[in-house]
């Protein structure tokens, strides 16, 4: 079966005979967005196509066919192994603009990463064909690339490989296929570099730290003793910030003692920013320095990581909060029972007050299947380029340290976890769940929405922000949604 | 002031239009009988809700039955629970501004006096002007505490930078975000013109204003003029800015004095956010770091030598040519913005490394 990979020249006029008036694909959008729409604007994304023809679902057959319509070259397209790719070439290079041809570029990238996904799990499931796809994939771009999509599609390249050769080989359920070790990967000091970076290119770890600061203050105003379980603390940064609200709170009892317990893990390895006693230890230096008495905790979890709530240690009196930060740009993903085990067990606990912070996706009906959430997820993060870009646009190379430290393993990690989810029931949100096993919405107060309004004020304002329900706010990128920080609790205000 | 705000509105001995029920509550004569909340009933009503433990703890259930108010309902109580949930907040808020008594007695007369029927109505529209000027006074306090909390991550974040600075510095010359751009003279991995070809061109963004704390050259502050056009991020940024001028005294008390040279003559910690920054001394700074201390110590050069303010923000992130041609550079160095730039290389070459970093 042996593959015959012949690469013909052949021009692209079907994009240009679809084209209305052009934007750039990956930066700011001209075309009004319907804020309701927060999924799919696609025409946003790529005015030059209609992507509605092609959001999931199609007979990988139609697909090829269109993006051959009108070239008029011999195009090999079999069921049996043998496929041709085809070639672009610079048919683009008298005549059109920068912009057009980059358009150009970025679709077909975005063609061949839907045509290598549908290749992996379509109908028509082709090993071959979607080892040819990446390979092409792999020539067109890269992740040092001069745009978004280039590098974007470079790193959605590399995950697609990555589950290519973990189908292969069975290795799929790996946990650093879901959890990938950036940090041991890459240099510490590239890590410390891109966390400082993303924190000041974007709002995303600030707008989830501090929506759930000042839901945490406004809860215990009037208490002595604060006790956070915290599931993910990494470096700790979100408990300066608390910490200094505390200490300069004027009223209620003067500053609590606060208590941390942070969850940590044994088996993934060493983490950027040092163990969870390190952290400890800085924050206790630095509870310390500005006068707040606190002390610090370390529940370990065992291998399997799930959350045993008798491993706590717990005063009388103390106020108990439960923080949840998933899915921050420089988290790696965790496996979901464990994220389970650690909200259900929290709620034996009756803690004063849940906070969730975790992305935001689309819901994907079934029919649209693997391609259809790889689409998605493409969207998803092509918007999170596109956020970076448009604040800091001379900035590229920042841009691609935090793209390959944190989003690119992330982008890996978060198509393992819906390839390994396809034909499944398409996961809720955590939010959801969190309703479902009984937590009750507590308000996002004024203070907490404004807060976030002003925050985002400070960045480009192609951000916005959202209050879904009573308790939900959420950190979108023009039509696309990314972030979502919940505040739930298990008492219910009325009787 | 929870109670000196209502009892205005719960007065109702001189209101012709209540009658009172055989169950000892004051109803309205209105088409819709309202219940009027008179000082006793109220007082009664937080009498019930402190002993159950506070307006949170209590519920209206609860309350009800404590009370034991004949013909109080649930309703009733519910959105007079609210009601007072809220009126909590605000007083706390209001504490440094709250009305005097003196002037709250007259505000009470004005209500006595005035028409029964626009009584009511004056007392929704005070209402809704107090809750206009709540909201206010609230977003004031959202965006200064806001200010403090961005602090106060950025302070940790130094830390988090200086231990690994220590960790990882040894014998490599790391360049790394906040403090420095240690000379790179002397590495041979390929990391670092990742991170510096990431910094070069990034700069310190305007937003974490603890990175300005940072910037220090010769023992000066430098100075970010508020009036500098900051292109897209305006209006909030420059109230933020403002702000930050006229809220100088918010200085993170810091348990002990670092020793570092980011401390200047004055004694005045890092971290005041001051208008004391003056960027014209990275002027003079700028030659002064550059031309001395080429190679040896790998300073980083700053591009603005002789430019008093900094324009425009905007202008930090501009790719323009970094460097000026003057200063001797050695190949390696990469390029930091004039910002990163400013931060105390030539102090931290003179000093040795561990004056860095106290």
């Amino acid at each position: 079966m042996a593959m015959m990979v012949d690469e013909t020249i052949s021009d692209f006029d079907c994009y240009a005979s679809l084209s209305t008036p052009t934007t750039t694909i990956t930066t700011t959008t001209t075309s009004s967005s319907s804020e309701d729409d927060h999924g799919c604007t696609w025409n946003d994304w790529s005015p030059v196509f209609d992507w509605d023809a092609f959001s999931g679902g199609d007979n990988f057959q139609d697909l090829i066919e269109s993006m051959i319509q009108g070239s008029g070259n011999c195009f090999h397209n079999s069921e049996e192994d043998s496929a041709e790719i085809m070639e672009e070439e610079e048919e683009e290079s008298g005549d059109s603009n920068n912009n057009q041809s980059e358009d150009i570029n970025g679709l077909k990238l975005v063609h061949l990463l839907m045509a290598a996904a549908e290749a992996l799990t379509g109908v028509n499931k082709s090993r071959e064909l979607a080892r040819v796809i990446l390979v092409r994939l792999k020539e067109l771009a890269s992740p040092n690339g001069a745009t978004n999509m280039e590098r974007l599609a470079a790193h959605f390249t590399d995950a697609l490989q990555a589950l290519l050769e973990g189908a292969a080989s069975g290795t799929l359920h790996a946990k650093h296929m879901f959890s990938p070790n950036y940090k041991d990967e890459h240099h510490q000091g590239d890590v410390l570099a891109a966390f400082q970076l993303l924190q000041d290119m974007s709002p995303f770890v600030k707008f989830g730290h501090f929506t759930a600061n000042q839901a945490i203050l406004e809860s215990v105003t009037h208490d002595r003793r604060v006790h956070i379980v915290d599931y993910d603390i990494m470096e700790g940064i979100q408990w300066a910030s608390l910490m200094q609200a505390l200490v300069s709170r004027k009223d209620g009892p003067p500053t609590p003692h606060l208590r941390i317990t942070a969850l940590s893990r044994s088996g993934s390895g060493r983490r950027s920013f040092g163990t969870v006693q390190e952290t400890g230890r800085r924050l206790t230096a630095f509870a310390a320095s500005i006068g707040q008495p606190f002390s610090f905790h370390h529940c370990r979890l065992d291998s399997d990581e799930i959350f045993k709530p008798t491993n706590l240690k717990l005063v009388r009196g103390e106020a108990l909060i439960i923080n949840c930060m998933l899915h921050l740009p420089h988290f790696s993903y965790r496996a979901s029972d464990s994220v389970a085990s650690f909200l259900s067990g929290s709620k034996t606990l009756n803690p004063r007050l849940v906070t969730l912070v975790e992305e935001e996706l689309r819901p994907i009906g079934d029919e649209e299947g693997f391609v259809g959430r790889f689409m998605d997820t493409l969207h998803h993060y092509s918007a999170l380029y596109d956020s970076l870009e448009a604040g800091f646009p001379l900035q590229s190379r920042a841009r691609a340290l935090v793209e390959r430290v944190f989003l690119g393993p992330r982008i890996t990690g978060s198509l393992a976890r819906i390839y390994r989810a396809r034909g499944e029931e398409e996961r809720c949100s955590w939010g959801e769940w969190l309703s479902g096993v009984g937590f009750c919405e507590s308000n996002i107060s004024f203070a907490n929405h404004c807060q976030a309004k002003l925050l985002l004020g400070l960045f480009n304002d192609g951000y916005r922000v959202e209050e879904i329900g009573t308790n939900k706010l959420v950190l979108g990128w023009k039509s696309r949604r990314l972030l979502s920080a919940s505040i739930w609790t298990t008492m219910d205000i009325d009787l | 002031m929870f109670h000196a705000k209502k009892p205005s509105t719960m007065n109702s001995h001189d209101r012709p239009m209540c009658v009172q029920g055989d169950s000892g509550l004051v109803l309205t004569t209105d088409p819709k009988p309202r219940l009027r909340w008179t000082v006793e009933l109220h007082e009664r009503f937080v009498d019930a809700v402190t002993q159950l433990g506070g307006p949170d703890k209590a519920t209206p259930k609860t309350i009800m039955r404590v009370m034991g108010v004949k013909g109080l309902t649930l309703y009733h109580l519910k959105s007079h629970l609210q009601k007072f949930r809220l009126g909590k907040q605000p007083h706390k808020e209001f504490n440094d501004h709250s009305v005097k008594d003196s002037d709250r007695a007259t505000s009470l007369e004005l209500q006595r006096n005035s028409a029964s029927s626009s009584g009511m109505i004056g007392r929704n529209m005070n209402e809704m002007q107090m809750e206009v000027q709540r909201r206010l006074h609230e977003q004031l306090e959202v965006q200064r505490h806001l200010q403090l909390r961005i602090e106060a991550q950025g302070k940790y974040m130094q830390t988090i930078l200086e231990k690994a600075c220590q960790t990882l510095g040894g014998e490599e010359n790391m360049a790394l975000p906040t403090r420095t751009f240690k000379g790179i003279g002397n590495h041979q991995g390929g990391l670092i013109p990742d991170i510096s070809a990431a910094f070069k061109e990034f700069g310190t963004p305007p937003l974490t204003f603890s990175s300005f704390q940072d910037l220090n050259i010769c023992g000066e502050h430098i100075d970010l003029h508020a009036q500098s056009s900051m292109g897209e991020r305006s209006s909030s940024f420059d109230g933020f800015m403002n702000l930050s001028n006229t809220t100088t005294d918010h200085n993170l008390s810091l348990g002990k004095k670092r020793s570092s040279p980011y401390n200047t003559s004055n004694g005045k910690s890092p971290f005041m956010w001051s208008d004391d920054f003056r960027l014209h001394e990275l002027g003079g700074g700028g030659s002064c770091l550059g031309s001395n201390n080429e190679d040896d110590h790998q300073i980083i050069q700053m591009e603005r030598s002789c430019n008093p303010e900094i324009d425009s923000v905007s202008d930090i992130y501009e790719s323009k040519p970094l460097l000026q041609d003057e200063k001797k550079f050695d190949a390696k160095l990469e390029r930091p913005s004039p910002r990163r730039a400013a931060q105390v290389s030539s102090l931290s070459a003179q000093g040795g490394r561990n004056s860095v970093f106290g």
